[in-house]
């Protein structure tokens, strides 16, 4: 309620602000309009008036754009032209102008009122209604009806001035339809770029599991092997024999451990909740799983929204010193909510490697991605991914 | 011989310098990274360095990058090359240089102990040992207007051989044939490739590679 009541104010007094520069809208309109209709005559003057004449209207719109931002809301930042603030300007004085009567209305209104009420307790004469006249309880009651409903639609009407103020910078300064899709467009290049960087990335890293990993085994394995065969000694075999067995399993377990890393089998068999059970356990550092979706999300989201957890658990765990990890998933509307928070020592870059990777596979869902990593703070990293 | 290891990986480094230790070679120092390989040869230059390509910081190609320097430095010093992928361009490169005692074998042949242990003699001893794998690659890009579809299919594995960087004595003990015979192939071969019949083994092995890499 009080929320409500400061945001009312805000309005009222955003559209009282943009009453009084409606004077200063329609005088700059006057003398733009009288000085560049003059030098139209002579084109060289015409050089010289309409640049500064724009510029002006660029200020003045910039001025009352930034007013309708900060008092009314709505309204985004966008670049408009000087020709663009003209027309801007000539319809925002009536849109001023406007919301000058509504509030002298409602300052008429509050006057009558509180002159009537003054009457009423005093018991002084009133001469609005007959003069010389008395104000009694009946005249209240008579008064109170259409007052409040004059009230009422004054105050429907300030929200209408600021509903104009707004559609007007909107459609006038704001970005044309044609803009937002080129915004759009280059949004999902860049994501797209993204995509097939992090993919590419994700290919490296894969390459390099297997080579630092499971190929350096089964390469050292075969020298075990190779040395029990080239060995004199019966004893001497035997114990590179034990040793290349202790290696294969090795390779094994580093095999198992890759191929999971690359993709965990259980995500698409068992969903995403299995899937993180399995993190959890699998995580040296113990993970509170707090799990809550109706039902399963699309494949791509599950798996964006794993990986996020897999990568921001095995930071906490590798590199935080972290004693404990918070994952919650969570659902609001066709959003699915990802948040990890640990008691590390924060300081995470998120433009490193893993976390930057993490960034992109979230962007080209059009979700979004967020670190906040306080050094000596812990870590949080929140993911939200839209699933249609 | 005495030998230095560069690997970065512990595990490998730790196998290599048991193996070589066990073959009764002397491992004078054992590192992680290119640099300090270089270092470690400046310090006391061995008969032969064993150098991964890929190491640290950026796990590309810094073993081959010392041994540029190696051979650049101390080109009496033999260095056998252990590569993650047959790289053409890393095998040209080792062999632009006037390079006796050079070696570029497929990492994994480290578990084949015997050869490995056999090309690392050779490179110790200033020969030159190629990976079979290498070679395959190199010879594999023939077409008909390439004089190496003139090669018979005999002279195909001699080639292959001398190739790897084998002598004559151990080619004919591979293929079972006579010094003799073996001696008649590579000299058809060095005709039908216009090759000039270089004396000395890894002469002959350079003057072959550099055909096939051409």
């Amino acid at each position: 309620m009080r929320e409500r009541l400061r945001s009312a104010g805000r309005v009222t007094l955003g559209v009282a602000i943009g009453a009084a520069t409606a004077f200063l809208d329609l005088c700059f309109v006057i003398v733009a309009g009288l000085t560049v209709g003059a030098s139209w005559i002579w084109p060289r003057a015409r050089e010289i008036v309409v640049p500064p004449v724009l510029a002006g209207a660029r200020s003045l719109a910039g001025l009352e754009r930034r007013r309708v931002v900060r008092y009314l809301g709505g309204v985004e930042e966008h670049e408009f032209t000087g020709w663009q603030a003209m027309r801007y300007l000539a319809l925002r004085w009536v849109v001023g102008l406007l919301g000058l009567f509504v509030l002298f209305l409602l300052g008429f209104g509050l006057a009558v009122t509180g002159s009537m009420l003054l009457a009423w307790t005093t018991g002084f004469p009133w001469s609005f209604v007959e003069s010389g006249g008395r104000v009694t309880w009946e005249t209240v009651a008579l008064a109170a009806i259409p007052g409040a409903v004059l009230l009422y639609l004054d105050l429907v009407g300030i929200a209408g001035v600021a509903g104009l103020d707004r559609a007007l910078v909107r459609r006038i300064l704001g970005p044309t339809a044609n803009a937002l899709l080129q915004r759009r467009v280059s949004e999902l290049s860049e994501s797209r770029a993204l995509v097939v960087e992090a993919v590419d990335g994700e290919r490296r890293r894969i390459e390099r599991d297997l080579h630092d990993g499971v190929q350096q085994r089964l390469v050292a394995l075969g020298m075990l092997l190779g040395r029990a065969r080239r060995s004199q000694s019966p004893d001497k075999t035997a114990e590179l024999l034990v040793q290349a067995h202790e290696e294969s399993q090795q390779a094994l377990h580093e095999l198992r451990e890759v191929s999971w890393r690359v993709y965990p089998a259980a995500l698409d068999q068992q969903g995403l909740a299995a899937a993180l059970e399995n993190v959890a356990d699998r995580s040296p550092v113990p993970v509170e799983l707090d799990f809550a979706l109706a039902g399963r999300p699309p494949r791509n989201v599950e798996a964006v929204a794993y990986f996020v957890v897999c990568e921001a658990v095995t930071n906490a765990a590798k590199h935080a010193g972290a004693h404990r990890v918070d994952v919650t998933i969570s659902q609001s509307d066709k959003m699915i909510h990802v948040r990890i928070a640990d008691d590390g020592v924060g300081g995470a870059d998120a433009s490193g490697g893993g976390l930057a990777g993490l960034a992109r596979r979230v962007a080209a869902l059009d979700g979004s991605f967020a670190v906040v990593s306080p050094a000596g703070g812990g870590t949080t990293i929140t993911a939200e991914l839209p699933c249609e | 011989m005495r030998v230095i290891l560069a690997e970065d990986s512990t595990l490998l480094r730790e196998g290599l310098v048991r193996l070589l230790v066990e073959e009764g070679h002397e491992v004078v120092a054992a590192v992680g990274d290119g640099d300090a390989l270089v270092e470690a040869v400046r310090a006391s230059p061995p008969d032969a360095v064993v150098v991964d390509v890929r190491m640290p910081p950026t796990h590309t190609d810094e073993g081959l990058r010392a041994t540029l320097e190696i051979r650049r430095l101390f080109p009496s010093v033999g260095v056998l090359v252990l590569s993650q992928y047959v790289e053409k361009r890393y095998a040209a490169e080792l062999i632009t240089h006037d390079a006796d005692g050079i070696g570029y074998l497929l990492k994994d042949r480290v578990a084949q102990v015997g050869e490995f242990l056999e090309a690392l003699d050779r490179v110790g001893a200033g020969g030159a040992a190629f990976d079979p794998e290498v070679v395959r690659q190199l010879l594999s890009r023939t077409s008909h207007t390439s004089p190496l579809g003139r090669l018979t299919a005999r002279e195909r594995d001699v080639l292959d051989q001398m190739a790897q960087g084998f002598t004559n004595a151990s080619i004919a003990d591979r293929m079972h044939v006579s010094q003799s015979a073996v001696e008649k192939h590579i000299n058809a071969i060095f005709d039908k490739l216009e090759l000039s019949h270089q004396p000395g083994y890894s002469r002959r092995v350079l003057a072959v590679l550099r055909y096939l890499g051409s």
